[in-house]
């Protein structure tokens, strides 16, 4: 007999340890929090007052001037644009090329077929880090797209499918082959068969998938980093905040780069709070089936 | 399957369908599906086979990213591999770091799931709590703690400070004694949330039955844990630990942010050096994308020799277990 989890009844004891092991996760709670909390609060805080460190996590003069030059002379607008485009650019080729490379892979048998899904799988394990990025650096060069953000979009995508495909090509595994049969027969074609029943069937899937693909484009560093060496104006967020680190002692702009990382970590953030459960079915997804 | 190619089941006022329509319905997509799968052939082409040829290329090569200045030089590369002390440095550097970030981030992520897993009130917002730090970028988190850990300013030591726990600010990423802590401090808060979550999800498959006749038999919380979740959650610990390991020889880019391999070459991880030989713009470094090229095959080699260790480590434990 399966006993309902509202009648376990704790002990007085119990209830103690229970509120002790409340207690360590709360304690838990604030120590990850914190480092986010103390970069959004600081930047809020005057230069002078970041300068002069101390213990104190709330600003004593909360102003808003750091956002109004951070994003005025210390080009983040741009930066926050660039960083949409690439999101977004990322996030809409990786959605289409998966489905439609996860529907092909789910349905259609043909000679080579293991080959293509062997050298898909051997990719995500072998990894030679950052060196891969200088031929496609060079490429770029010499195909003259580097004048725009299209390379790191189209390369961030082409990197990252393999996951997603195989996240589509399970979630098509589960939608009954008759579906097709039936859409077929009624006179759809095979694409047709995929862009009104199959794409339709597969929103949580794809919804996971918009959420991680962008989340990748928002957070790209190396990359874009390589792409932008010397074209500021093409920088997104996280290539833009770097530099204004690495540029001079660093000590003079702290508010700015406050300013800056918290402009980079809001947006995603927000869409972490509204969408978490993509997030995290998205990682335990990829991880049974990838 | 056969009932949609019976011709009687079609509607009447539609022409009769061909004997062959079944045939026909499979060639049929042939271009179809040979045109959608271009694009991610295409990609798959571009940005991981092409690379990996052009690294195979360039390894007996010298070259520092101006063409007319490319010239062959045989094992040339290899034999500066063997004696290059800065790499192999770098190479015991990240095994250091590895294994720190390992001793921390999987009894860490392990004891919180099996806290969330008590059911607990807020379980679920604590959940995404700690899974937070995974969402942000590691450049970004990178930048977070170099405030954090600044010598003068930052929080970290004015806190201590004022609770009187040290006299004067520590160096925490200028000393070369302190500066792996703040390494592994760092993503550790930024990695533990993602295995946390595979161990929780691990869990959920554990059947309650199982701990309710546990409690029956009056075990505590701890016998629980090493008599019964443990061992359950054996397979998922082993896939957890394989991806952390393979995660952790990988990590870069916060390091990059957060210490630049120093001070001096005290945190520089493999990765990290062959970032700087490939794209560095430092003064002290000339750019030696070939020798790169050779070192980044050496440390994917490095990275999959630990890997089939670790698997076969694993199995001799499966077996003795």
């Amino acid at each position: 007999m399966a006993k309902n989890k509202a009648q376990i009844v704790y002990s007085p004891s119990q209830k103690v340890m229970r509120f002790f092991l409340w207690l360590l996760l709360a304690i838990m709670a604030v120590v990850v929090v914190f480092p986010v909390l103390y970069i959004i609060l600081g930047s809020f805080k005057a230069n002078q007052e970041l300068l002069l460190g101390g213990a104190n996590i709330f600003p004593r003069n909360w102003i808003i001037q750091n956002y109004i030059d951070a994003w005025n002379q210390a080009n983040f607008a741009v930066y926050t644009k660039n960083s949409l485009f690439l999101s977004v650019g990322v996030m809409v080729i990786s959605l289409i090329i998966a489905s439609m490379a996860g529907y092909v892979f789910s349905r259609k048998h043909f000679p080579g077929k293991e080959i293509i899904y062997g050298v898909f799988t051997a990719f995500m394990f072998i990894n030679v880090g950052s060196v891969s990025l200088r031929p496609l650096y060079e490429l770029a060069t010499q195909m003259k797209i580097n004048t725009s953000l299209w390379p790191v979009i189209l390369f961030s995508a082409g990197g990252g499918q393999a996951t997603y495909i195989f996240l589509c090509r399970g979630y098509v595994n589960s939608v009954p082959k008759e579906l097709d049969e039936a859409a077929r027969i009624d006179g759809c074609s095979f694409f047709q068969t995929y862009s009104r029943i199959i794409i339709p069937m597969l929103k949580p899937v794809l919804a996971t998938i918009a959420i991680l693909s962008f989340r990748q484009g928002w957070n790209e560093y190396i990359m874009p980093r390589v792409f932008t060496m010397t074209n500021d104006s093409l920088r997104p967020l996280t290539v833009g905040v770097n530099m204004l680190k690495n540029a001079g002692d660093g000590a003079a702009a702290w508010n700015i780069m406050f300013a800056g990382a918290t402009i980079a970590i809001i947006p995603i953030l927000v869409v972490f709070i509204c969408f978490s459960r993509y997030f995290m079915g998205g990682l335990t997804a990829g991880a049974v089936k990838g | 399957m056969t009932k949609y190619v019976n011709p009687q089941l079609a509607p009447t006022n539609r022409p009769p369908r061909p004997v062959n329509k079944k045939m026909r319905l499979k060639e049929s997509g042939s271009l179809a599906s040979a045109l959608m799968l271009a694009p991610s052939i295409f990609f798959l082409l571009v940005c991981s086979v092409y690379p990996f040829i052009w690294i195979f290329r360039y390894v007996t090569y010298n070259y520092d990213g101006i063409p007319a200045h490319t010239r062959y030089t045989g094992l040339r590369n290899f034999t500066t591999m063997m004696a290059d002390t800065k790499f192999w440095q770098s190479v015991g550097t990240t095994f250091e770091y590895a294994l720190w970030k390992l001793l921390f981030i999987i009894p860490i992520a392990l004891v919180v799931a099996v806290l969330l897993n008590q059911k607990l009130r807020g379980s679920g917002f604590f959940r995404g709590v700690y899974f937070m730090p995974t969402v942000i970028s590691s450049s970004i988190s990178g930048m977070i703690f170099t405030f954090i850990f600044a010598t003068g300013n930052g929080i970290i030591n004015g806190i201590m400070q004022n609770l009187g726990l040290m006299n004067q600010p520590v160096g925490w990423l200028t000393d070369t004694s302190v500066v792996m802590a703040a390494v592994i401090i760092m993503s550790v808060w930024a990695g533990f949330g993602n295995y946390m979550l595979y161990f929780v999800t691990g869990m959920t498959s554990i059947s309650e039955d199982v701990y309710e006749s546990s409690r029956i038999d009056g075990a505590n919380g701890v016998q629980t844990f090493f008599k019964i979740t443990l061992p359950m959650l054996a397979p998922v610990l082993k896939v957890v630990l394989m991806l952390a390991i393979t995660g952790a020889f990988k990590d870069y880019e916060a390091i990059m942010v957060l210490t630049n391999g120093g001070p001096g070459t005290r945190t520089n991880v493999m990765f990290l050096y062959i970032y700087n030989l490939i794209f560095g713009t430092g003064a002290n470094s000339a750019r030696q994308i070939g020798y790169g090229a050779l070192l980044s095959l050496a440390a994917a080699v490095i990275v999959g020799a630990v890997t089939i260790i670790y698997n076969l480590v694993a199995k001799k434990l499966d077996d003795v277990v």
